[in-house]
């Protein structure tokens, strides 16, 4: 096997014993209950934003915080000398994140598409659900790098939360008007929202959708070479 | 003639952070099969130096030359050849021992078995423990099997007997000792002076970034030591010591008179301990400044 594919076997390893890949079900559980609970005439309206709270919110939490843990065990250090790139290490982390948010995803859409007839463009859902964990993922590995400890990152994660994604979802359920469409724009959450929203066929975001999807690369891109890359390497080689 | 290993020069370096010169000029040689000690108190630059052989800190002034090739033009293939053992634990806590070697040891070319090596450690009967349960010298011992999974040519080991028990420090000794045996390298930093004589050809003193003297064990014992001897004996029924100078000792009346009579208790030669010499040439610098 090449040394990409030991990274990301062992990556999910990791994440089982971590209880990541256990957590994220769990919760992808407690979507689908609360979906039944509501019932079948109205859960439609709730898949979306149940997906977009996993895919942003929980992809930042849990990779944050299995990053924090390897960041605690000194193990990015002993990776780094190692005959294995940098980018390799960062790219396996990422497709991790990735493949748990479309795990969540991919239930919740599929028990949306056959018992709450939630009509669903899977062509448009699954590329943008995989723009959103990275771009989360991205910000999530960002704060667990600057915080000192657990708690910290926790707060900054819940800080995060407050500035982007309540106040889209406000919006999604009509709390705050749209007038405030234009400032949600510039919010990595607001844009996750827009892609899942059309996703699910909300009509006349065609063109926020398009610039969403254009914020959000740009915003992983730079994020990744500016920010985390040169971030992760300081962090692995301090003491 | 040996093969050089690492050529050193001029090496400065600052961290950009808080804008600590970390390194002034350190310039040494490492020849192949040899075990270089760098040898200074805390915050020398002794891990610092071990970062950048090791290029972990890239941003460096000065030239480092791997096996005749500046270490700048090696790429990730650079890590297959060598090993490196941290100060800190490095390990998964919650994967076992076994999980934690098997994962890293996949990542390189070249393996060993490291079950035996496990045994010798002392590891064996834990090899299937939670490595998190693992007590400070357990993770450290395992540090080392993990510097040397990929059978390196190049070890590194930062502090390899802090934190162990005399018996287990022995184990690690001998194991050092037997890397360099079948031509290994080693370059070891600490500030145990014991770990210096019992293992290094040849050590550097560095201190705030400077190195001082480069120099054998035994060299530094003679040219720091004080030629002398001291003597206990007995007198009137008490024990008396007295210091006498190596130069024309077998002329001097006194001390042979002390010998013949039969009232000596002790003699010691008065070779200035490597500790001595640490606090000497360490602390000396120190009060330069
Ligand atoms: N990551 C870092 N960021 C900023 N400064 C650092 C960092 N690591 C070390 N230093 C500073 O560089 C200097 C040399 O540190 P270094 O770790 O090389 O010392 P050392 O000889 O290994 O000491 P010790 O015996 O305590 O391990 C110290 O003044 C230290 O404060
Ligand atoms: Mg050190």
């Amino acid at each position: 096997m090449n040394k990409f594919g030991i990274l990301m076997q062992d990556e999910f390893k990791r994440l089982a014993k971590y209880n990541i890949i256990q957590v994220s079900l769990g919760v992808t559980v407690l979507w689908l209950a609360v979906l039944f609970l509501i019932g079948r005439n109205e859960a439609g309206a709730f898949i979306p934003l149940f997906i977009f709270m996993d895919v942003s919110m929980m992809t930042m939490l849990l990779i944050g915080a299995g990053l924090f843990y390897e960041r605690q065990e000194n193990t990015l250090k002993t990776l780094m000398v190692t005959p294995v790139s940098t980018p390799a290490i960062i790219a396996s982390k990422i497709v991790s994140a990735v493949y748990i948010a479309l795990q969540s995803t991919v239930l919740i859409a599929l028990a949306g598409h056959f018992l709450f007839d939630a009509s669903i463009n899977f062509f448009a859902l699954i590329p943008f659900v995989i723009l959103i964990a990275v771009a989360h993922a991205v910000i999530g590995y960002l704060v667990s790098m600057h915080v000192r400890d657990f708690t910290s990152m926790i707060a900054m994660l819940m800080l995060y939360m407050f500035i982007f994604a309540f106040p889209s979802i406000f919006y999604a359920i009509d709390m705050i008007g749209g007038g405030w469409e234009t400032l949600l724009i510039v919010s990595p959450s607001h844009a996750a929202m827009l892609m899942i929203d059309f996703s699910f066929g909300a009509e006349g975001i065609g063109t926020l959708t398009i610039i969403g999807v254009v914020y959000l690369s740009f915003l992983s891109i730079v994020l990744m070479r500016f920010f985390v890359y040169p971030k992760y390497i300081e962090t692995a080689i301090k003491e | 003639m040996a093969e050089t290993i690492f050529e050193v020069k001029n090496l400065a370096f600052t961290y950009p952070k808080n804008g600590v010169q970390a390194l002034k000029d350190v310039s040494f040689r490492v020849e192949k099969g040899e075990v270089f000690g760098l040898l200074g108190p805390s915050g020398a630059g002794k891990s610092t130096t071990q970062k950048i052989l090791t290029r972990l800190l890239k941003d460096y002034g000065g030239l480092v030359r791997y096996r005749g090739k500046n270490l700048r033009e090696y790429g990730d293939g650079f890590y297959e050849d060598i090993g490196v053992g941290f100060e800190l634990p490095v390990h998964f806590s919650k994967l076992t021992a076994v999980e934690n070697m098997d994962f890293f040891k996949r990542l390189y070319q070249k393996n060993i078995d490291y079950s035996s090596l496990m045994e010798r450690v002392g590891l064996g009967e834990d090899k299937n423990r939670l490595v998190g349960e693992f007590s400070k010298g357990m993770k450290v011992r395992l540090n080392f099997v993990r510097a040397l999974l990929n059978d390196p040519e190049v070890l590194f080991l930062d502090e390899p007997t802090n934190g162990l028990d005399p018996a287990n420090a022995r184990i690690i000794k001998d194991l050092v000792w037997e890397f360099k045996e079948r031509g290994g390298t080693v370059i070891l930093s600490t500030h145990l002076m014991n770990d210096v004589e019992e293992l290094c050809d040849r050590v550097a003193f560095i201190t705030q970034g400077v190195i001082r003297e480069i120099s054998t064990p035994r060299e530094l014992k003679i040219k720091h030591g004080r030629r002398e001897v001291r003597v206990e004996y007995h007198e009137n029924g008490r024990t008396k010591d007295k210091v006498f100078p190596l130069d024309g000792i077998g002329d001097n009346p006194e001390f042979l008179e002390i010998l013949k009579d039969g009232s000596v208790e002790t003699i010691h030669s008065g070779e200035t301990s490597l500790d001595e010499i640490f606090i000497k040439v360490t602390g000396e610098e120190i009060s330069h400044e």
